[in-house]
């Protein structure tokens, strides 16, 4: 029996989204769209997801005139991140 | 990318591994991009204190080049800032924290041991004769190349490249015993036809050609290793 994968990262955005920010410790919204190659609506709405769930925060600031999105991977997060790696294993172990 | 809930493990393997590496190359390029116009800054500043120092030796005016040394951290801000445009939508990592860090950490210990130098000069050289004066003195060049090589040997540390943390340990202390027991005046006097003029420039200027190669190994060349890793 395999493990269930946690639906909210077993998406393609949301796990692109989790994999960049496992890997540094801040990234800003527009380093995020060019990255993962996503359109900046369907981005917004798949990072309010992660950050409703509470696996990422999302900061607002401004870096001098211009307003600026600041999103960091939460303990939560990370655990949660963990978990669907050690399941994603599972797949490829049996 | 859209949003796709039936993947597969695999591609799901294949999403985490390509934006970790994607991250990774987007960070190391940064990296490399300061870590080169930190070197290329330190080059130009050397030959520049090189020339300076050359030039007002006629004057009477021993080492003035090496006043511009202050000006090092705001050209490195300004061509940082001119030139690394993307960096604002790039993210930081431990590594180039660490390695930004121990920059900043020898840039504060060297302009800091610099000023100390010239405060202590300026109140001991009119109090004391020349014999006296040369027992005291500090001497600059060699507690920087020191901090220098440590800064690079630290910098391999953290890059995991194993030739930088020798060639920062080995010529920090190599350079550091150089220029504290004055190996090249001794040279200068009893092996070399040099006048004491001829001798004057090649001492005043030999701790520009040390930081000039100490600037092409420890910055520019990591920097332009991690540009490529980045390709």
């Amino acid at each position: 029996m395999f493990p269930t994968l946690d639906p909210l990262l077993h998406s393609e955005l949301r796990l692109a989204v989790m994999s960049l920010l496992v890997s540094a410790e801040e990234a800003e919204f527009p380093y995020i769209k060019e990255q993962t190659g996503a359109t900046a609506g369907n981005l917004s709405v798949q990072i309010d997801k992660l950050s409703a769930a509470g696996y990422i925060e999302v900061e607002k600031t401004f870096k001098g005139k211009k307003p600026c999105t600041l999103c960091r991977i939460t303990p939560k997060g990370m655990k949660a991140f963990e978990e669907y790696v050690e399941s994603l294993k599972s797949y490829f172990i049996r | 990318m859209e949003e796709n809930s039936n993947m597969t493990a695999e591609r799901s393997l294949a999403i985490i591994t390509e934006q970790i590496e994607k991250n990774r190359r987007a960070v190391s390029k940064t990296l490399g991009q300061s870590l080169y116009i930190s070197g290329l800054c330190i080059m130009a500043t050397s030959v520049l204190v090189a020339i300076i120092n050359f030039l007002s030796m006629s004057s009477g005016m021993v080492g003035i080049g090496h006043l511009l040394w202050f000006l090092l951290p705001v050209a490195i801000w300004f061509f940082s800032r001119k030139y690394i445009k993307e960096r604002a939508h790039r993210p930081t990592n431990m590594v180039g924290q660490m390695v930004a860090k121990t920059w900043q950490t020898f840039a504060i210990f060297s302009l800091g041991f610099f000023i100390i130098a010239i405060v202590c000069t300026a109140i001991l050289f009119p109090m004391m004769t020349t014999a006296e004066y040369s027992v005291v003195q500090i001497r600059v060049a060699p507690i920087i190349v020191l901090l220098m090589g440590m800064a690079i040997a630290m910098n391999g540390q953290i890059l995991n490249q194993r030739w930088l943390v020798w060639f920062g340990a080995v010529a920090g202390l190599l350079c550091f015993v150089w220029e504290h027991f004055e190996v090249l005046t001794w040279l200068l006097v009893h092996c070399l036809p040099l006048k004491p003029y001829e001798a004057s420039v090649f001492m005043s200027t030999l701790p520009c050609v040390t930081i000039f190669i100490f600037g092409f190994v420890g910055l520019l060349l990591p920097g332009m290793m991690l540009k490529k890793q980045a390709v």
